[in-house]
């Protein structure tokens, strides 16, 4: 058996072009991707349609849309050699830092508190999520130009690079984003090669920033609340405590198998605060239950899975780089959206990447599975 | 370059990746599976409310089975509140309901649907009732043009009715919404079949007078549940299940409605001609109100309970306004909503005397032929206190038959000197169900009363100044002999004394309900009665027939030849159907006199006994006599005769 289905790869490897990136596309990745944003769709019209009879259809045909824009998007990121981002790592990381500038100028819209959304349309553009993106590109650039090799100034030269759209996105502010855009330097950093003693002592300045910017009057109060929610539950005075208890009532009552798809009571009625955003996992979790959620959350680690051993199969730093940048991104974005769903981590706005409605993460998360395909097919080359 | 290698980093995170799913996985179990029973429950009492649906109360018949209250559909206009919250212009609103309502024919004002939509409700997801009873037109208009009256919807609700209008009024009480005392208080029934209970909400119908009062816990019915769901801002979205109302149990009374109507009809009759005339003393006579009880003496049941003035049931059913209850509170300066019959309480004048008699025989003061001479007077202490007869008539050497017959109060008052300082009256009385309640099985009924000696003191002891007379006098007792000054029962306590002694001595307990039978089911069916209100009896009086027959002779001769009610009787065949009976005129100051009149018939084999009571209407026989004359009348089959126009009759 092992001995046939070898000399079938080797005997379809060897006809044509051994090399040609589309023999290596990982269509695992694809699938996860798309089974994904497909259960996205669902569960976005699902939290949205109302209790109906007259069922609201927006949000689907939006989320719809963007994801039909993200595989465009996706095929682009896949097409275009990833070496060519290497050369416009800087162009990218520029125009991304323009536009953070220009949104909290006048030009940028308010929403919720945080002006953070160009209004383009009747849809609305949110810079901040390309910022993920551009930091990826830069940080992957920086380090793997400096081998391994970086002494004091470049780490400050790294923190500044991270540091400027952190401290433009801390401004509108998104709180989460910044959380991201963090938790993505410390990643590529840790794989860049920064030396073990910086990291901890970066990660003691960290900690200790975390705890000093939470009792400053940096974070405004109701920041505090929802990051600290989920440590006291019976808190009712904090808003966030009510979307929590929301949120576990919904997850709860999908039991083991699910209330079944448009039939859970909680999310049919609409009795999770947020959620085709932020609380998108609970319409899973109550509709599909146990089985369900667990077979998606199975999905979201194969995909980290296949991310995790495209980085390392990968042809040269700059795309390992890249890969474990995107893997931060969404491993920390399943891990804290399930989490403070689930109410084990503090409520912060980070949507569930490829289910979340929301245009610009949608496209955003497409182009970065897009450069994983990308540095995947051509490891060889 | 550092020592750590960019492998064992990158396996670092691959650890830091299954750490993360290991730990959603455990949650998600957690949350799912562990704690899940919890948590549904909780999820589900956020999205499901259920409502109580009130079911039709049962039925109530006569003895006949003639249907006294039923219930029917009512078309009743509602509107949705959460609606009505996000109408902008309401005036517009509820002008426009108030314009349908009024083009079809049920004129109603702007102000009153503004009202009652404005009127609180405890319960936010039922509609607010804006007006009942509309016709059939209304609710096509509506639904035609819904969308000119969004959130309006007409829904049929269950009334009471009542075929026989206003008869029986008293007995059959009325029902409304509950009370906030009543939610507490109110003892919920069982349904008999599933033992479900029946129970209460805030906007529930329940019985407040009469027999709807009495048998709530068997006319109520099961109520149905429905559980609706809400959406997160507690709006109702759709049914989630249903459990369909059951109808109440029926009530089949004693009360015959053919003997109920006829008494009522005499008593209203007769108070009519009277009222404004002269009594023979030349009092006017008010005749403002009256009463008329007809039992059966072998069981106590009530046959019928009429009382004067009375009340439309019907206009209970929808909602009484303030203004016409408190009409009904005073009606020519007395109130419709009091049963007389139960809750009147008269000084019984010479109905009485049967008791005084039973009690001087039985205590070995006289025989039937123990003869006095009545000079129409009677002397009491030093200086003497004279007590005389209506009009100071002389009845010569009487024993106690004539005496009981022509109503000789100097008898009477002989036998009372003769007790005094004994409590052989009062005691006779307590035996006859005097001084104590019936226990009838209606609301509010009254004790009478029947004074002591011993009460007369400690009343004296306690309030000096009021009662200055702590003594009890002979002048006391001789009163007390005729019925008069120290005490008062109801009609219902007289009726049931002659009741009493009609069957041998048996105080039964008067009931006016029979049976309980199940909902939409005939007594004759296998199952059809649920329970029978068995008779009840309270005590007995001893009447050997040393202390009867001389009693019985009295009475008999009051409806015929020299007895005080002959003249009442005039034109009664009494032959096979002889009514015994005695009057009683009751002396109030400053007003008429009370009219009584108790007997019961016929003598071999006594079937009914009635009394009827009439206040400031003059002498027993002229008053009350007749009413109990007419409605013997019915009671024996014969030639039903209208009220005399006459207003004097016999003496006393």
């Amino acid at each position: 058996m092992i001995q046939a289905s070898v000399s079938k790869r080797s005997s379809r490897m060897s006809r044509r072009d051994p090399t040609s990136p589309w023999r290596h596309l990982d269509p695992v990745i694809l699938a996860c991707t798309a089974a994904l944003s497909i259960i996205g769709v669902v569960m976005v019209y699902s939290a949205t349609r109302g209790p109906g009879p007259d069922y609201q259809n927006t949000y689907l045909f939006k989320q719809a849309t963007f994801v039909i824009i993200g595989a465009g998007v996706l095929a682009l990121f896949t097409i275009v050699d990833y070496q060519k981002l290497h050369d416009w790592a800087w162009v990218l990381y520029a125009i991304t830092n323009v536009m953070l500038l220009l949104v909290i100028s006048p030009l940028g819209t308010q929403s919720n508190g945080a002006q953070a959304w160009f209004a383009v349309g009747p849809f609305q553009l949110q810079p901040a999520e390309f910022a993920k993106l551009s930091l990826i590109a830069v940080l992957a650039f920086l380090l793997s130009e400096f081998r391994g090799d970086i002494d004091v100034r470049r780490t400050i030269a790294l923190l500044g690079v991270s540091a400027f759209p952190m401290v433009l996105i801390l401004l509108q502010p998104d709180l989460g984003l910044v959380l991201i855009l963090t938790v993505i330097m410390m990643a590529m950093l840790l794989i860049g090669g920064l030396p073990t003693r910086y990291i901890v002592v970066l990660t003691i300045v960290g900690v200790v920033g975390v705890v000093g910017a939470l009792n400053s009057p940096v974070i405004k109060q109701y920041q505090q609340d929802r990051l600290t929610a989920f440590a006291n539950p019976d808190d009712r005075s904090n808003p966030a405590v009510y979307n929590i208890a929301q949120s576990r009532l919904a997850i709860g009552n999908g039991q083991l198998t699910g209330q079944g798809l448009f039939s859970g009571a909680q999310t049919r009625l609409g009795t999770v605060p947020e959620q085709q955003t932020d609380f998108i996992f609970t319409a899973v979790a109550e509709q599909f239950g146990f089985i369900g959620a667990g077979l998606m959350l199975l999905i979201y680690a194969v995909l980290c899975h296949r991310i995790w051993r495209t980085a390392r199969i990968a042809r040269d730093q700059f795309g390992t780089l890249l890969c474990v940048g995107v893997l931060a991104v969404l491993l920390f974005s399943i891990f804290e959206n399930v989490g403070m769903a689930m109410g084990i981590m503090p409520v912060t706005g980070i949507p569930l990447l490829l289910l979340s409605a929301g245009g610009s993460s949608t496209i955003t998360t497409f182009a970065a599975i897009g450069l994983v395909l990308n540095v995947h097919m051509r490891r060889f080359r | 370059m550092d020592t750590a290698s960019p492998r064992i980093r990158m396996s670092v995170l691959g650890v830091l990746v299954v750490a993360c799913f290991v730990a959603l996985f455990a949650r998600l179990w957690y949350l799912q599976i562990m704690e899940a029973p919890t948590l549904v429950e909780q999820a589900s009492a956020q999205t499901r409310r259920t409502l109580s649906v009130e079911a039709p109360r049962g039925r109530i018949l006569d003895a006949n089975g003639k249907i006294l209250v039923d219930n029917r559909t009512s078309l009743v206009v509602e509107v949705d509140r959460t609606v009505f919250a996000k109408v902008k212009n309401k005036d517009a609103y509820e002008s426009a309901i108030a314009d349908v309502l009024t083009r079809f024919g049920a004129p109603i004002k702007t102000a009153t649907v503004q009202r009652r939509l404005s009127a609180p409700q405890s319960e936010q997801l039922r509609g607010a009732p804006v007006a009942s009873d509309v016709s059939q037109e209304v609710m096509v208009y509506l639904s035609e043009h819904s969308a000119d009256f969004p959130g309006v919807s007409v829904t049929r609700q269950s009334m009471r009715v009542y075929p026989y209008g206003m008869a029986a009024a008293n007995v059959l009480g009325y029902v409304g919404h509950i009370t906030a005392d009543g939610l507490k208080t109110l003892t919920a029934g069982t349904d008999p079949e599933t033992g479900a209970t029946k129970t209460y909400g805030s906007d529930s119908i329940v019985g407040l007078a009469g027999i709807e009062a009495t048998y709530e816990q068997d006319l109520r019915g099961t109520p149905g549940v429905e559980t609706i769901e809400v959406d997160s801002k507690g709006r109702p979205v759709r049914r989630v299940d249903y459990a369909a109302p059951k109808p109440g149990s029926d009530v089949q009374l004693h009360l015959d409605i053919d003997v109920q109507m006829r008494a009522e009809q005499a008593l209203r009759d007769k108070l009519d001609v009277l009222r404004g005339s002269p009594q023979r003393d030349g009092t006017i006579r008010r005749a403002p109100a009256g009463s008329v009880v007809a039992l059966n003496p072998v069981d106590g049941g009530v046959i019928a309970l009429a009382t004067y003035p009375t009340f439309d049931p019907a206009e209970f059913a929808g909602g009484i306004s303030q203004d016409r209850y408190n009409e009904l509170l005073n009606q020519n300066g007395v109130s419709a909503l009091v049963d007389r019959s139960i809750s009147g309480q008269y000084a019984p004048g010479s109905t009485f005397k049967l008791v005084t008699a039973t009690a001087a025989i039985e205590n070995g003061l006289i025989n039937g032929n123990t003869y006095y001479d009545d000079e129409g007077v009677y002397k009491v202490g030093n200086p003497p206190r004279e007590f005389s007869n209506a009009g100071g008539v002389k009845n010569g050497g009487i024993a106690l038959p004539q005496a009981l017959t022509v109503s000789s109060d100097v008898y009477f008052y002989w036998l009372g000197d003769r007790m005094d300082g004994t409590t052989h009256i009062q005691d006779a009385a307590s035996a006859y169900g005097l001084n104590a309640r019936t226990g009838i099985d209606l609301p509010n009924e009254s004790a009478g009363y029947v004074w002591t000696a011993a009460d007369k003191k400690a009343l004296h002891q306690k309030y000096p100044k009021q009662y200055p007379d702590g003594d009890w006098f002979t002048g006391d007792n001789v009163q007390l002999a005729v019925g008069q000054y120290v005490i008062t029962a109801t009609p219902i306590q007289i009726a049931r004394a002659y009741a009493a002694f009609a069957n041998g001595g048996t105080v039964y307990q008067p009931h006016v309900a029979w049976r309980v039978l199940r909902a939409n089911t005939l007594p004759t069916e296998e199952g059809g009665i649920l329970r029978t209100i068995d008779p009840v009896v309270v005590r007995t009086v001893s009447l050997p027939p040393e202390v009867r027959d001389p009693i019985v002779q009295g009475l008999a001769g009051v409806t015929t030849g020299l007895g005080t009610a002959a003249s009442a009787f005039v034109g009664f065949d009494q032959s096979t159907f002889k009514v015994v009976g005695k009057t009683g005129t009751a002396q109030v100051q400053g007003k008429a006199d009370t009219s009584l009149f108790a007997s019961y018939a016929p003598l071999g084999a006594p079937r009914y006994a009635v009394a009827a009571v009439m206040e400031e209407s003059g002498f027993g026989a002229e008053a009350s006599g007749e009413v109990v004359r007419h409605v013997y009348e019915l009671l024996a089959q014969q030639p039903l005769t209208e009220v005399s126009s006459a207003t004097q009759g016999t003496r006393d």
